[in-house]
């Protein structure tokens, strides 16, 4: 009965549930995101070899967020078949395999990017292009962070835009924020971002 | 799951797994709870829901302990059949094992440890580690275990992250569970190592003592079982421990109990004092007659186990025999094994109360039982010499019964007790012959012609008797003739009278020329020639004064009674048998001192005759020649050996495993190429392998011809690759009858044939004694595939890429199944066809392999198929596409086995 009323409730008063995937590069600072957000605080992180799956309640949105680990497995790597060609990419271009299954019901994609590693760039650009191009997450917004603005170095948003190559995307409704993790900076700006897009539909 | 939870065992719908999907993937928390629930229920009436294993791991992240129960539930089932995706759950595990509840802390380490996939126990040590050192005492002592089972599945990583170590720093812990289980981890990797790593010393013994006082009962089981492999140093410390462990003896726990009176009978061993010893005794006796009032199946083992003490401590129960007399309503093997300990317990001060006791039984109604009671009267008859005229009187008295079964095992005992004490009790002969018409077992009738013939002189019409035997000779079985044959001669030697000669002749004739046994011929045969050369030697060989038998039928060899009782309160204990007679250990040897392959210099050869029989012989106990494995590429390792056989075949040294070898059913036998009919008595079995990197060719010689062969020598015609001999064939001598395997090794390109590549090899082989001989054989291609074929990813792709289509050529293997794409790419790869990558095209798997042969000419391959579906396409790209033929037959051949 309860859990019927809550439900009623939610949808009165646009209480909702999103669904939200946080990919990226192994080491752009996912997890860190994750519990900057749920908790508040910086947590110390090792590499994430699976998921970590928490709810965060922000703006009248339940957002659950699942952040998947960045590890590259070793023992995959992609083929594309095109008119009976073989292509072999040695980068990862292509998403984590068993990222697929996460893929379904997504509302929005927190993509980050460690703005400080420019040197692999254009690997996150790859592999950035490659999700967007997945059938199952076409109706998902997305939400950059280019993370790391703490650290020396690190490109500004106008930068990892360039560099990401995020004038190409259509279709699509997208932002990016400098961020930093470590110091909470710009991640609740561009929860806001996120949570006015859903609330309006965009999710 | 609490009581109505019974309902999700019940579904009939259709499309169960994509609803499944739909529901685990809700955004409902308790939806998704119920959606576990109804796969766990389909997993444990035998569904297969492992396809849906993602979609359950991604519920483990829960706050809900009971949806967390049976997600890892779920995980210890499916986990290896999905070994890629069972790395999902790792952070999970990390993240559990630093939960605040010590609950979820304990329950992910010890999922973590059923986990057995390999790929994923290196993420595992991490979070073990933390729980080893967990303040909680619930969780340190779960990782205990969880040491244990990882060590199973890696023992080289528990050894390097310093696991063992930990471990025995948990027996000093302050928890007495924690230093029990540490214990009992200890000693279960104890016993799969070959090296000592768990010995206690006087620091541990102490806490392991106070420990034992206050941990749970199967925590003291584990104590006590490993207390009692300690060793004490002198009589005082002995004492000293017992005295601790006594108190154990009465626990309500019998394995305790049994566990206990294990440590004290070690250590009893080396205390000195008889005091101490009497009194230990006198303290062991209570709680062994306790066990005896539980449950049958319980009474069971303890009489098992209280058969052996009573061998070693005879003592102990001396004077408890009363304990052991059967009730009428114990199951049959309790009754069996308390008549068994009755005979072991039985003095002459409690022989009338026995006695009396085995004549009941002697007359119950069942068959086996009452036979071993009457049994049991005769051993004990020859066990206790005063009582000896009790027991015949009491056998007597039961065969006037003339209850048939009781009679035949009467006289059978009665012959052991004629044999026990000769020339006292041959009055009852008498009432022995009256029944002898009764007989119709052949145990009992050889007995009784036993006594006939052994006491000829005193029967008046032994040779009536016998001769009433001698009419259904040719029908007997073996052992009533063997006895009958003796007992005649025994007659003729002591009444030399014609009826008995005449007896002797047919019995000589019927033991000779009308029976096939051997034994029974030979004896004739020995009868025959001593009476026909010397009847005085005869006599004092057949009538030779026999030596005094005494009852040892069920006591077992000193040596192994230590070695049970050692075992106590196991089921080494139970079965009476040492624990290696029926468990299959595998102690933890690295794979490269179990197999070891002759060096490819030394092409050596065996003269082994019985050819297969060297497969029992070879045994990972064989000791290895640690040069060779040393020279052995470490790719090659897991690879299999194309043939076995030919393996077996070599010389003693080789110690190869057939149960490791997965690829090759055990014991195909090497082609025969020259049929014996056709190399008049020479066949010649030969196959080309490929070993370290170098081709040899296999032989085995078996000369069946009437003549030894020798000068063996061997030629190759002009072939594709030019393969020829490297060196002269190593043959010896091969006598009548004998075979001999040799390993040749070959060389590349010596004498090329031009013309279009083909596999055949025509071989010549001539020796000094016979014409040439030629046969044929075949060149499989995947022999020359070369150790290092395998290529990088890009190069791989360029080299597809360079190649113009024309290159690529194809074909369809409609039979071939591939029913793991793992254990094919192992297989492959045991033959040096390296995987690249794979991908999915719809529900095919596309895998991407090279290999090479000489020459660095690189083949590029793809295989296309469905795993469980037959089918199989194989594409193959290379510059020399004549070679593809070569190839698909290789393939073929390979994926078919």
């Amino acid at each position: 009965m309860g859990i019927v009323f809550t439900r009623l409730f939610s949808s009165l008063f646009g209480n909702k549930e999103a669904r939200i995937l946080v990919l990226g590069l192994d080491n752009a600072g996912k997890t860190t995101i994750l519990y900057r957000l749920q908790m508040g605080e910086v947590v110390s992180t090792i590499p994430t070899i699976g998921f970590n799956v928490e709810t965060v309640q922000y703006n009248n949105i339940k957002f659950q967020v699942w952040d998947l680990g960045g590890q590259t497995s070793i023992s995959e790597i992609g083929i594309v078949v095109e008119s009976g060609n073989i292509f072999i990419e040695t980068s990862s271009f292509l998403p984590e395999p068993y990222w697929r299954c996460y893929f379904p019901n997504t509302q929005a994609i927190i993509y980050v990017v460690d703005s400080s590693d420019t040197d692999r760039l254009v690997v996150a650009k790859e592999e950035f292009h490659a999700i967007l191009e997945e059938e199952e997450l076409k109706g998902a917004v997305v939400l950059l962070f280019a993370n790391k603005q703490d650290l020396p170095g690190a490109l500004d948003d106008a930068a990892i835009t360039e560099a990401l190559e995020l004038h190409k995307i259509k279709n699509r409704q997208w932002a990016i924020f400098k961020t930093s993790a470590i110091k909470g900076e710009g991640l609740f700006e561009g929860l806001d971002w996120l949570s006015n897009t859903l609330k309006a539909g965009g999710g | 799951m609490s009581g109505h939870d019974s309902k999700y065992f019940s579904t009939t719908k259709k499309g169960e797994i994509p609803e499944l999907k739909e529901e685990l993937n809700s955004q409902y928390k308790d939806k998704r709870k119920d959606a576990v629930k109804k796969v766990i229920a389909a997993m444990t009436v035998g569904k297969d829901v492992s396809s849906l294993f993602t979609d359950v791991v991604n519920c483990m992240q829960t706050e809900n302990l009971e949806l967390k129960k049976l997600v890892y539930l779920y995980l210890i089932n499916y986990a290896k059949s999905q070994p890629d995706l069972a790395i999902l759950a790792v952070n999970t595990f990390v993240k559990d094992s630093q939960d605040p509840n010590p609950l979820i802390r304990a329950l992910a380490v010890r999922t973590m440890g059923c986990i057995r996939v390999d790929k994923i126990t290196e993420y595992l040590c991490d979070p073990l580690q933390r729980c080893l050192k967990d303040d909680d005492p619930y969780v340190r002592k779960t990782a205990a275990i969880c040491v244990a089972k990882l060590y199973d599945i890696n023992a080289e990583l528990v050894e390097d992250r310093g696991f063992l170590d930990a471990l025995k720093d948990l027996i000093s812990d302050n928890n007495p569970m924690v230093v029990a289980n540490a214990v009992a981890a200890l000693a279960e990797i104890q016993e799969t190592s070959s090296r000592p790593i768990f010995e206690i010393t006087s620091s541990t013994l102490t806490k392991l003592l106070t420990a034992l006082n206050e941990c749970t009962e199967w925590g003291q089981v584990f104590i006590l079982d490993a207390l009692s492999k300690y060793k004490a140093t002198d009589a005082r410390e002995a004492e000293n421990i017992v005295e601790r462990v006594t108190p154990r003896l009465q626990h309500a726990n019998c394995a305790v109990v049994l566990s206990a009176v294990k440590m004290i009978l070690l250590q009893m061993e080396l205390i000195t004092s008889t005091d101490v010893v009497r009194n230990l005794c006198k303290k062991m006796a209570p709680p062994l007659v306790t066990l005896l009032s539980a449950e049958p199946e319980i009474q069971y083992v303890a009489l098992r186990n209280i058969n052996l003490i009573v061998q070693k401590r005879p003592t102990i129960l001396a004077h408890e025999i009363k304990v052991f007399f059967c009730k009428y309503n114990d199951p049959i093997y309790v009754k069996m094994e308390k008549l068994e300990i009755m005979i072991k317990l039985a003095s002459d001060r409690n022989i009338d109360q026995v006695l009396l006791e085995f004549k009941e039984y002697a007359t119950e109604v069942d068959v086996d039982f009452v036979r071993k009671a009457v049994r049991a009267i005769g051993r004990c008859a020859i066990k206790l010499e005063r009582a000896a005229e009790r027991c015949i009187s009491v056998l007597l008295e039961l065969i006037k019964i003339k209850v048939n079964y009781v009679v035949q095992e009467a006289i059978i005992v009665i012959k052991d007790i004629f044999r026990r004490y000769p020339n006292t009790y041959e009055s009852i002969i008498a009432t022995l012959c009256e029944s002898l018409d009764t007989l119709d077992e052949p145990e009992a009738k050889a007995s009784m012609i036993w006594i006939i013939g052994e006491y000829a002189e005193r029967i008046d019409n032994a040779d009536e008797l016998l001769e009433s035997f001698l009419e259904s000779f040719p029908e007997e079985p073996p052992q009533v003739q063997l006895q009958l044959l003796t007992a005649t001669v025994k007659l003729f030697l002591k009444k030399p009278t014609e009826g008995p000669q005449q007896m002797i002749q047919v019995v000589l004739n019927n033991a000779t020329v009308e029976t096939d046994n051997p034994d029974l011929r030979d004896r004739a045969y020995i009868y025959w020639r001593l009476l026909s050369t010397d009847p005085e030697a005869a006599k004092d060989v057949v009538l030779a004064e026999k030596p005094v038998i005494s009852d040892d039928s069920n006591q077992l060899e000193p040596s192994l009674l230590d070695e049970l009782l050692a075992n106590i309160a196991t089921l080494s204990s139970v079965y009476h048998k040492p624990p290696d007679a029926f468990v299959t250990r595998v102690k933890t040897v690295s794979r490269t001192e179990e197999e070891d392959y002759p060096d490819a210099s030394e092409g050596g050869y065996s003269e082994s005759p019985a050819h297969t029989a060297n497969i029992g012989a070879s045994s990972p106990a064989t000791t290895s020649n640690a040069q060779s494995a040393a020279a052995r590429q470490p790719a090659a390792a897991p690879a299999p050996v194309p043939d076995l056989l030919d393996l077996m075949g070599m010389d003693n040294n080789s110690a190869i495993v057939p149960t490791d070898r997965p690829a090759s059913p055990a014991g195909p036998p090497l082609p025969v190429l020259l049929p014996a009919p056709t190399g008049q008595g020479l066949q010649i079995s030969a196959q080309l392998i490929r070993r370290d990197g170098q081709i040899f060719y296999s032989m085995l010689f078996e000369n069946n011809s009437q003549i030894p062969l020798d000068g063996f020598m061997i030629q190759f015609n002009k072939n594709t690759f030019g393969l020829a001999a490297g060196g002269p064939l190593q043959v010896p001598q091969l006598q009548p009858g004998s075979s001999a395997s040799t390993l040749l090794p070959m060389v590349l390109f010596q004498n090329i044939s031009p013309g279009p590549p083909s596999t055949v090899l025509q071989v010549a082989v001539k020796n000094s004694q016979q014409p040439v001989w030629y046969f044929n054989d075949k060149l499989p291609l995947n022999v020359l595939f070369s150790e290092d074929g395998r290529m990088e990813r890009s190069t791989f792709l360029e080299t597809w890429k360079s190649l113009p289509d024309s290159n690529e050529v194809s074909r369809d293997f409609p039979a071939i199944v591939i029913n793991s794409v793992e254990a094919t790419l192992d297989q492959l790869a045991a033959f040096n066809m390296f995987f690249i990558a794979k991908r999915k095209h719809s529900n095919q798997d596309v895998l991407y392999l090279s290999a090479k042969i000489p020459r660095g000419i690189p083949f590029l391959i793809e295989l296309t198929a469905a795993i469980g579906v037959p089918g199989l396409k194989c594409a193959l790209k290379t510059p020399n596409p004549e070679f593809a033929p070569l190839f698909f037959e290789a393939v073929e051949t390979l994926l078919k086995s």
